[in-house]
């Protein structure tokens, strides 16, 4: 459990032990990964709960995973017990003095997405995340999260829900994302998640068809990590005025690239593909921080946040 | 609710490595955590390099817990087996586990027929070490390969009931142990079947008389269609079966739901998580 001060911070008015978060859909319903021996919830600030529905959902058939250049793909289709079930069953097991609880919302229609956040509401959950960016659903998801207009009634619908954190999970998979994030702003948004996965496919050339049974599923890991960043980055300077923060995620697995996050102008950084190779990464990036944090004299993680010196554009654009 | 056994990180030393026929490869590794816990029918997730995103889940062929050693054996066939069938003596193994729902034996079931299919051989290898401890059970076990088998096969010393004749070949280390196997394979080796070891399996089950059947119970692990075929044996002899299952597999502690497979339950289909509730499954819910 990390217990240096330097690393907490302060997220919509809840305390993060640290700046890393435990993503929605690769640590299950919280207490999975606590059976490896080591791994501790407190490592991180907060932990995103599993993608949660107002019904059950048995999601997609297999194959659900396929790992691929410097990534895999997933496509698991929200299989999720129901948002009754997480309430009643599940989170009264969760040891919420271990790190703060966020909650994943998901939904086909605005309504839905309204009803489950409410049902959250009244439950010991401390901040509710929006997925509008599900890539794997046929209905919702990153359908609603690619059309801006969309993407505001849900979030305004949530609003109405709930007096907690809300926290839009943005789709990297449209085309500006910076505008997508000033109408869920204006809908009511108090912090985003950036990015979700990238839509991708993988082919077995001996069968000919895709490997995952939904034959296209989101793409997550280091490969996408450069787009990760820039789309951070781009939602930063429409957030950042409106002193909204940012969970930083996609192919976080080394300190290093905690520390891009930050400077690209997150406030906390999401560790999901990583942990299914070195479950026990949270501590070590952790340390890392520290490291950067004594070598550039700093105080606090937040002074990293947005330090991104960026370069001068040239005076005559290129002609490329 | 009781909290599942903890699951060990260790960096595992090599201890030994041995390479058959096909890419086939059995490694003995230093895991005393887990080879203190481990149990027929449970796995290891490992990594096999630094650079690939995902571990691979092997199924344990034996554990020593006095020793600290496990063995596993798998067959390359891609990018992780091939790195891992490339590592050497004294390398060690970024190692997770035991992990994974075991095969669990009845005392009121004491004839266990174990059948297994290529890499699905060896937890029922690990198996056998279990039932040879406790002389309640009289073990068959009988495996089926295309590939040359990872080990010289032996005519056997035990008499098997119901068996073609010729069809003598055994699994060596489990002769030694008392416990009787027979062998399949339609690439002619000697002493074995030349068929599937289905039909093996069916023809010592037909010799069976009705209160000897009661007593039976069928594990298997193997091929998806040798699987299928066990689970409409064990319904055509009215015998229970835990098959154990493989997946694309990606957090392998449950928290992806990435491995998942379909079954039915009492309450209706769902979805379960191979790594964490299986890998084995009772056979009707896998092929209902």
């Amino acid at each position: 459990m990390s217990d240096d001060p330097r690393l907490a911070l302060d997220f919509c008015g809840l305390r993060f032990a640290t700046p890393l978060v435990l993503l929605s859909g690769c640590v299950g319903f919280g207490r999975e990964y606590t059976r490896v021996e080591g791994f501790s919830n407190g490592d991180a600030g907060a932990l995103c709960l599993k993608g949660t529905t107002l019904e059950p959902r048995l999601g997609n058939p297999a194959h659900r995973i396929a790992e691929t250049p410097g990534g895999m793909l997933n496509a698991i289709g929200l299989q999720n017990p129901g948002v009754d079930a997480v309430v009643k069953e599940i989170l009264p097991d969760l040891d919420f003095s271990e790190t703060r609880v966020i909650a994943n919302v998901s939904g086909a229609t605005v309504e839905e997405y309204y009803e489950v956040t409410r049902r959250f509401d009244d439950s010991p959950i401390d901040a509710i995340e929006i997925n509008i960016s599900c890539p794997n659903v046929k209905a919702g998801g990153v359908a609603f999260g690619n059309d801006p207009a969309m993407s505001a009634r849900v979030v305004a619908a949530c609003r109405k829900a709930t007096r907690k954190p809300l926290i839009t999970k943005l789709s990297p998979n449209q085309t500006d994302i910076a505008d997508n994030a000033r109408g869920c702003i204006e809908a009511g948004s108090d912090a985003f998640s950036v990015i979700n996965t990238l839509m991708g496919m993988a082919i077995d050339v001996e069968s000919r068809a895709p490997v995952i049974g939904n034959n296209q599923g989101g793409l997550s890991g280091p490969a996408i990590k450069p787009v990760a960043l820039l789309k951070v980055h781009q939602v930063y300077e429409v957030a950042a005025p409106h002193g909204i923060p940012i969970i930083g995620q996609g192919g976080v697995s080394s300190a290093e690239d905690a520390i891009e996050f930050l400077l690209a102008g997150a406030t906390a950084v999401g560790v999901g593909t990583a942990l299914f190779y070195d479950p026990l990464i949270c501590p070590r990036i952790n340390a890392g921080i520290l490291d950067y944090m004594d070598r550039h004299g700093l105080a606090e993680v937040a002074q990293i946040t947005g330090a991104l010196r960026l370069n001068t554009p040239p005076a005559t654009p290129c002609r490329c | 609710m009781k909290d599942p056994a903890p699951i060990a990180l260790e960096q595992a030393p090599i201890l030994a490595r041995e390479a058959f026929a096909d890419g086939q490869v059995v490694l003995r590794l230093h895991a005393p955590a887990c080879a203190a816990r481990a149990l027929p029918g449970n796995f290891v997730h490992l990594r096999c390099d630094a650079l690939l995103p995902l571990r691979r889940p092997l199924s344990l062929m034996r554990a020593d817990p006095e020793a600290g050693w496990i063995e596993i054996l798998f067959k390359v066939v891609g990018r992780g087996t091939a790195l891992l069938a490339a590592k050497e003596v004294g390398e060690a193994i970024d190692l997770l586990g035991p992990i994974g729902h075991p095969f669990i034996p009845h005392p009121e079931r004491p004839r266990p027929l174990l059948v297994g299919g290529g890499v699905g051989i060896p937890p029922l290898v690990f198996l056998s070490q279990h039932l040879r401890r406790d002389s309640l059970y009289l073990p068959l076990a009988l495996f089926g390969s295309e590939s040359p088998f990872p080990f010289q096969p032996r005519p056997s010393n035990i008499l098997v009931p119901a068996m073609p004749a010729g069809v003598i070949a055994c699994l060596p280390l489990l002769d030694d142990w008392g416990i009787p196997s027979r062998l399949a394979s339609g690439q002619g080796f000697p002493g074995c079947h030349p068929g599937r070891v289905t039909e093996l399996a069916r023809l010592w089950l037909e010799g069976l008389d009705a209160p000897a059947r009661r007593q039976v119970e069928i594990f298997a692990c193997g091929p998806h269609p040798m699987l299928e075929a066990v689970a409409a044996l064990a319904r055509e002899f009215a015998v229970p079966a835990q098959v154990s299952l493989e997946e694309f597999m990606a957090c392998g502690v449950g928290g992806c739901a990435g491995c998942t497979v379909r079954v039915e339950t009492a309450q209706g289909p769902a979805m379960r998580r191979v790594c964490v509730d299986g890998p084995v499954f009772a056979a009707e819910t896998v092929f209902p």
